[in-house]
């Protein structure tokens, strides 16, 4: 029996240690999907002689699934900024070394102090956005507000994210209520609506819904700004629009865990995308919006002016930053989302 | 009757496999919609040029076959036990981990490691998967070798025990020979076993141990893809090839 | 020493590794469980000390419950279905005489590929621009695309394809061990061929019928995969929920007291099967 435990573990770290026995340093970078160009990890990996284990995740409760029990293995993940105050407070996070991120200044003015972070102690901001309406063009007249998903002109052919946060706050937009509210009576108000549009609903989906607006199944999608601009791409009938009665935003930012054992070459990862042309090349490929002012500069003409991505002025001054929620209306929500999807 | 059976069966063959085979044909479609457009062969080249495509099938062969070892082993030596005389804790065991849903089986491993790391100092990686997948694989092992054993006689150990052997060699030199083809099928049930979850996988794996199905997944996600009609086209055909080779040493 | 005895040691080393799995993999992650599912959620997720019964409070209310109910109906809807598609086929496989083999593993055939291909195949099957509506929007039955996915009606469709061969076996296996004399006594006495079915084979496959619907139901019960993928997010059932709570939610107590309470579901249903059946599957 002996024998076949000694076997079991040697087996076991052999199969575990495989990955390590590579020789090059080795970084753990975990990112939201569709979030860099092609050969941007390629680029690092030979200017840095380091091995990246890149994966993706398709939410902030996916990644923070992982990374909350203190072990995940990660170094650099990418939160929302509204993920960033409790994760601080949990001890996620590492502080960062500013002296080893000398591209800083390539940050667009707001997005170096921003209001989650205002000395970028913890984090740096990566990319933005906002959620809004993608929708075809032949849906005419084109829906501009919130209030459009709730027309009974688009039943079976609409769908909304799959993300409770994102589906009340369109409720409560649509309400007239801030996107942040935290009372009960306002979210349940909201609640009421989410379940009176059910019935319209051909189903929750993230970025899935994405192939099937550009096949013409879906004509009006709740969704974010890049993903409309992914399928714009595609299919050029198809066009986004910010709602008049308001939109949240959200930045993701590139923190290291506190975990990491590899700070250092963590900081160089995150410098090397705050790089002019790195971060242009990824926005060449993803389109999402950059935090990166200097990249903007870099970017051809049609993308500087791309309104789907850059807004007007006039137009941000309606979104709303998504606050942290308190974790006692963060249970509300929860509770609300199960009564929702059963009903 | 026997006719409205035989045309029965027919379509209720036609209806397991038909799906399976629309989806391999059309992993050759050059278009990615469901018009046919064309020959080609572009999304298996596309297989092949994507990286993580190929740690992940790569990692999932290398988990399949250590779990698959340690689960055959044990559940080999387990159904003989059993056969020898019962332990309704074990049998009971054993079945209730065949039943239970997948999604508790995951979570409580997940609870397993997360606990058990604050004092062993690991992190989910391939190792946590591998035992995971031993844990929910060693249930079909047993079954297929505990039905294998029905249909053995003892009395030909007692044979070799009169002729002087030790109960080991009996084991050993009659029975674990005859039981080979039994071995060679529950390993390839728990091989595919383990190759093909997800649920369980998705939960324990850790930053170095992306699996197949787990990218499956996360494709099938993002949207339809004819790469994942293509990776399908071809898991189908190597496992449908194991399977036959394994129906032929069974046979031999 | 007897050979008894020597028997008796060569089970016990041979035993072993099974009972360490027992212990370390199955009993330990299930006692964990139960503690978790006693204390209480911390600020963001993770697990905080006032120990509590609150978590089992919570599965009563209706909410829950109806999500049970819910699940507890599609599991019985797959397992009827299972039941009347399987049991023909069984038939016609036992009677088949030499080229039984054959047929079982062409039942066992799509087992063998991924479990999330074979989602994949109704999903590209059943979607707007799939193959079924783009097929009968050719032959000119249909105008707009029928909306074949995202309901229960999928899901429920994606369950019996998974399942079916978990129903198939068992009752062949029993419908093997049938004596065809008594088949034959039967048509011997003058009955016909579905009086027969339904007096004396049904009743003589009823084991098998029993194994197959516990195969069947218990993970369709908790299915998650299926809901998730083919049914757009509209519907939880408890696979989802339980999912839900330790991922999103982040409330692993109230996910672990859901574990637990669907587990003695299942434990109890296991019991009573075992209780009934003298051979059991081990």
């Amino acid at each position: 029996m002996r024998r076949v435990v000694n076997r079991r573990i040697f087996l076991m770290s052999a199969a575990g240690l495989a990955g390590c026995a590579r020789g090059r340093p080795r970084l753990n970078v975990y990112n939201w999907s569709n979030y860099v160009a092609p050969d941007t990890i390629a680029n690092f990996e030979r200017e840095f002689g380091v091995h990246v284990r890149y994966a993706t995740y398709e939410s902030n409760e996916e990644m923070l699934a992982k990374v909350l029990g203190g072990n995940s293995g990660w170094d650099v993940v990418f939160p929302s900024h509204n993920r960033i105050p409790p994760m601080r407070q949990y001890g996620l996070l590492a502080p960062l070394d500013h002296a080893r991120l000398p591209n800083l200044p390539n940050l667009e003015p707001r997005f170096q102090s921003p209001p989650w972070d205002p000395r970028l102690e913890h984090c740096v901001p990566y990319m933005w956005g906002a959620t809004g309406i993608a929708y075809n063009r032949s849906a005419a007249p084109p829906p501009d507000a919130w209030a459009d998903l709730w027309n009974i002109r688009f039943k079976g052919r609409l769908t909304m994210l799959d993300d409770p946060e994102e589906v009340l706050g369109a409720c409560l937009l649509k309400l007239r209520l801030p996107y942040n509210s935290t009372g009960e009576r306002s979210l349940r108000l909201a609640e009421r609506e989410a379940i009176a549009q059910k019935p319209l609903l051909r189903a929750y989906l993230n970025a899935e819904y994405r192939d099937q607006m550009v096949a013409g199944d879906i004509l009006v999608a709740h969704s974010w700004a890049t993903t409309a601009q992914q399928a714009i791409d595609a299919a050029p009938q198809l066009a986004f629009a910010y709602p008049t009665e308001g939109f949240p935003l959200y930045g993701d930012n590139a923190v290291v865990l506190r975990e990491s054992g590899r700070a250092e070459l963590a900081h160089d990862f995150i410098n090397y995308l705050l790089r002019a042309p790195v971060a242009a090349a990824i926005v060449e490929t993803s389109r999402t919006a950059t935090a990166n002012a200097a990249a903007q500069a870099l970017l051809p003409e049609e993308l500087r002016r791309n309104t789907t991505l850059f807004p007007a002025a006039d137009t941000l001054a309606r979104g709303q930053w998504i606050a942290t929620m308190p974790s006692a209306t963060q249970r509300l929500r929860d509770r609300m989302w199960t009564e929702i999807k059963s009903a | 009757m026997k006719r409205w059976l035989g045309l029965y069966a027919a379509l209720v063959y036609l209806f397991l496999h038909l799906p399976l085979v629309i989806l391999a044909a059309f992993s050759f479609n050059s278009s990615r919609f469901t018009v046919w457009q064309g020959f080609s062969l572009h999304w298996y080249r596309a297989i092949f040029q994507d990286r993580q495509l190929g740690e992940s099938a790569w990692n999932s062969v290398i988990i399949a076959v250590v779990a698959t070892i340690f689960s055959t082993i044990a559940g080999t030596l387990c159904a003989y036990g059993l056969w020898k005389r019962g332990s309704a804790l074990l049998s009971g065991s054993l079945y209730l981990s065949l039943v239970t849903p997948e999604i508790v089986m995951g979570i409580s491993l997940l609870a397993l490691f997360q606990w058990s790391f604050r004092w062993l100092h690991w992190r989910l990686g391939l190792h946590t998967v591998i035992l995971a997948h031993v844990a929910f694989s060693i249930a079909y092992v047993v079954i297929v070798i505990a039905a294998r054993l029905r249909t053995f006689s003892p009395a030909l150990e007692e044979a070799a025990l009169d002729l002087g052997a030790t109960e080991w060699q009996a084991f050993r030199f009659v029975t674990l020979p005859a039981l080979l083809p039994g071995i060679v099928a529950a390993a390839l049930l728990a091989l595919t076993v383990s190759f093909d979850d997800y649920v369980i996988t998705s939960m324990v794996a850790g930053v170095d141990s992306e699996t197949l199905p787990m990218v499956i997944y996360a494709m099938a996600r993002r949207g339809a893809s004819p790469v994942i009609n293509a990776i399908s086209a071809l898991i189908v055909v190597v496992f449908g090839a194991l399977v036959l080779i394994s129906e032929r040493m069974r046979e031999a | 020493m007897t050979a008894a005895s020597g028997w008796e040691r060569l089970r016990a080393w041979f035993l072993l590794p099974a009972w360490i799995w027992m212990a370390v993999l199955f009993a330990a992650p299930f006692a964990i469980v139960i503690v978790y599912s006693l204390l209480t959620r911390g600020a963001y997720g993770g697990l905080g000390l006032p120990w509590t019964l609150e978590n089992f409070a919570r599965l009563l209310d209706p909410l829950y419950l109806g999500i049970v109910l819910r699940s507890f109906v599609m599991a019985a809807a797959t397992t009827v279905i299972c039941l009347l598609l399987g049991f023909p086929l069984a038939l016609f496989i036992s009677r088949a005489g030499g080229r039984k083999n054959i047929y079982l593993q062409l039942v066992i055939l799509p087992f063998w590929t991924s479990f999330l291909v074979r989602i994949y195949a109704w999903m590209f099957l059943l979607r707007d621009t799939g193959l079924i509506n783009t097929a009968l929007q050719h032959l000119g039955l249909i105008h707009d695309p029928l909306p074949l996915l995202y309901n229960n009606g999928a899901v429920l469709l994606g369950l019996v394809y998974g399942y079916l061969p978990f129903m198939v076996l068992p009752v062949y296996a029993t419908l093997e061990r049938l004596d065809p004399a008594l088949v034959e006594a039967a048509a011997d006495l003058g009955a016909k061929p579905w009086p027969t079915l339904l007096h004396v084979i049904l009743p003589l496959s009823v084991p098998g019928i029993r194994a197959g619907s516990i195969l069947v139901f218990i993970p369709a019960l908790g299915a998650y995969l299926t809901p998730d993928l083919l049914g757009g997010g509209r519907t939880v059932l408890i696979g989802n929920l339980v999912e839900n709570q330790f991922t999103n939610a982040r409330d692993w107590p109230f996910g672990a007291a859901l574990s637990v309470g669907l587990m003695a579901l299942v434990g109890v249903l296991v019991l009573l099967m075992l209780r009934s059946e003298r051979e059991g599957l081990v």
